[in-house]
């Protein structure tokens, strides 16, 4: 194999991981407050996603042609939206299920991305088909032997790592995080010690929403397409990646992230001439991984919980 | 005026720790004991008056105000703290963090350090440990936290649960005196214990809860040679 495509494996790697990461980490955070797997995160990701692309279109429609002007308003309508969506979500599903079994909470959300995924493709204007998501960052590239380095993927993985960085500070230097942290490891002590509970947990599914409509962002960015399944498989993924990295561990959640990427690309590497069976292949390494480390490769008790 | 003021008060937690009726008064600047065994409904009564248990009825106010029924971060804004039962540290998190916890709501930097000093000459073992997370630490160590974090926020009244339950009775004798002399700072204290003997000895009034009534109240010294309270306990 030439130093061409294995740099080109490497960098669709990293950007795929990148990605998988930020969806991860929500479910890591939801379950750190709440013990509670919230299945609809990839559906509320791909409905950030369409909030982001009718943005953009209505941007178009005023005579806002700028790409960066259009990338700033993309992002800021998609992650604002979605994070109220999670907040949303969060105290009018979540929260009043608090004292329900966890199977109710797990039902509920199940059911809640289903009726998202299914509104948008009846309500969304033709929403059945794919969406071509524009080109807004400069599609230059550097020619590197026979790889060529695309500006857009950088500039995607860059800001990508930037935001789990920026998380991981909101996490273990702020207030907040402070608040979060005490929430997850002990919840009647944290409002003991005076940590207005309910406000934590909507900042949590809030910051957590948000931070997955920008994968869903990086995604329509990166394959200029979007479409009403995207969140289905993008939320399979990040699932299993927190769960591989250990459930309630924002290092194991990235990590996971990452590790699943790789499996992608070794899985499209191995099998060049079916390169489709990547995600069997991950899949089945998770499933192997899982009967090896059923509580995951970082176990929570060992280390940090969120 | 009464630090906290109970009347008529009914509350259940957990079915076994019910309260009936039960009023009674914590005198400011004093510290007020509820003596009582497991399940006696003390645990309850905490809870009420930190929100974490709503009560069915009756009113508990704080320095004159009607606080029956506030979300417990609403509690803690007028002025309370709390030394939890069992102690209940974050055990992920370091002493400096689980101090600085108790200081949540304080938003002057300057005060929380000031705060922190205080404790550490308090307790000068968790200087040395400030950076150790809490649940590798001994129990007498994260009785030292418990109380250090209850006085972060510089509270009026200190809610203060079972402080000897499971600690040596070293760390029982030193814990009384802490309490005594957080007491002689002006901080009104209301201590719930089951050590009736060195509980009397620093407390100023007491109160005996049975099967979630009060079967006996006076003067500490007067409860300390008091036949119903060894009733209450062992009868």
């Amino acid at each position: 194999m030439d130093f061409g495509l294995i740099a080109q494996y490497l960098a669709n790697g990293i950007l795929l991981g990148t990605m998988y990461a930020l969806v991860a980490v929500g479910f890591t955070l939801f379950f750190g407050v709440l013990d509670v797997i919230k299945f609809s995160h990839g559906d509320v990701l791909m409905l950030g996603t369409f909030i982001g692309f009718t943005a953009w279109l209505g941007l178009e429609a005023i005579g806002i042609v700028n790409p960066w002007i259009q990338l700033v308003g993309v992002l800021l309508c998609s992650l604002a939206g979605t994070a109220l969506i999670g907040a949303a979500i969060a105290n009018w599903l979540i929260l009043p299920l608090k004292k329900a079994p966890q199977l109710n909470t797990l039902l509920i959300t199940l059911m809640l991305g289903t009726a998202i995924r299914e509104a948008v493709r009846l309500f969304y204007p033709n929403g059945s088909n794919p969406k071509a998501f524009p080109a807004l960052l400069p599609d230059a590239s550097v020619e590197i032997g026979s790889f060529a380095l695309r500006a857009d993927s950088v500039i995607l993985v860059i800001s990508g790592l930037a935001l789990i960085g920026a998380l991981n500070l909101v996490i273990n230097r702020t207030r907040l995080g402070l608040a979060i942290r005490a929430v997850a490891q002990d919840e009647e002590t944290a409002r003991t010690m005076g940590i207005n509970y309910t406000l934590v947990v909507l900042a949590t599914f809030a910051i957590g929403s948000g931070v997955a409509a920008f994968a869903g962002i990086m995604n329509g960015l990166y394959y200029n397409e979007i479409n009403f399944g995207m969140g289905l498989i993008l939320g399979l993924i990040g699932f299993s990646a927190a769960i591989i990295g250990g459930l309630g561990n924002l290092y194991g959640a990235i990590l996971g992230g990452f590790l699943f990427a790789g499996l992608q690309v070794i899985g499209a590497a191995l099998l060049p001439f079916a390169s489709a069976y990547k995600d069997v292949f991950a899949f089945a390494v998770v499933i192997a991984l899982m009967a090896w480390k059923p509580t995951g490769l970082i176990p929570e008790r060992s280390s940090d919980r969120v | 005026m009464a630090g906290i003021e109970i009347r008529n008060l009914r509350a259940a937690y957990d079915k076994a720790d019910v309260l009936h009726d039960v009023s009674l008064d914590v005198a400011p600047g004093k510290i007020t004991c509820l003596l009582g065994s497991n399940g006696a409904g003390k645990s309850t009564l905490i809870r009420a008056i930190l929100g974490l248990t709503p009560p069915n009825a009756g009113t508990i106010k704080l320095e004159g105000e009607d606080i029956t029924g506030l979300p417990t971060h609403k509690v803690i804004a007028r002025g309370i703290a709390a030394i939890p039962e069992g102690r209940r540290m974050f055990p992920k998190m370091s002493v400096t963090e689980n101090l600085r916890l108790g200081a949540y709501q304080v938003r002057d930097e300057a005060l929380i350090r000031q705060r922190l000093e205080k404790v550490f000459t308090l307790f000068p073992r968790l200087a040395e440990r400030r950076d150790q997370l809490a649940g590798t630490m001994s129990g007498g160590e994260q009785a030292m936290v418990s109380i250090g974090r209850g006085l972060m926020g510089g509270p009026k009244i200190l809610l203060i649960d079972e402080p000897s339950l499971g600690l040596s009775p070293l760390y029982v004798k030193e814990n009384f005196r802490i309490i005594q002399g957080i007491r002689d700072e002006g901080i009104t204290v209301f201590l719930v214990e089951q050590n009736v003997r060195q509980t009397l000895a620093i407390s100023d009034y007491g109160y005996v809860l049975s099967g979630g009534k009060l079967v006996a109240q006076g003067a500490a010294a007067d409860l300390a040679s008091d036949e119903a309270v060894h009733e209450a306990y062992f009868g």
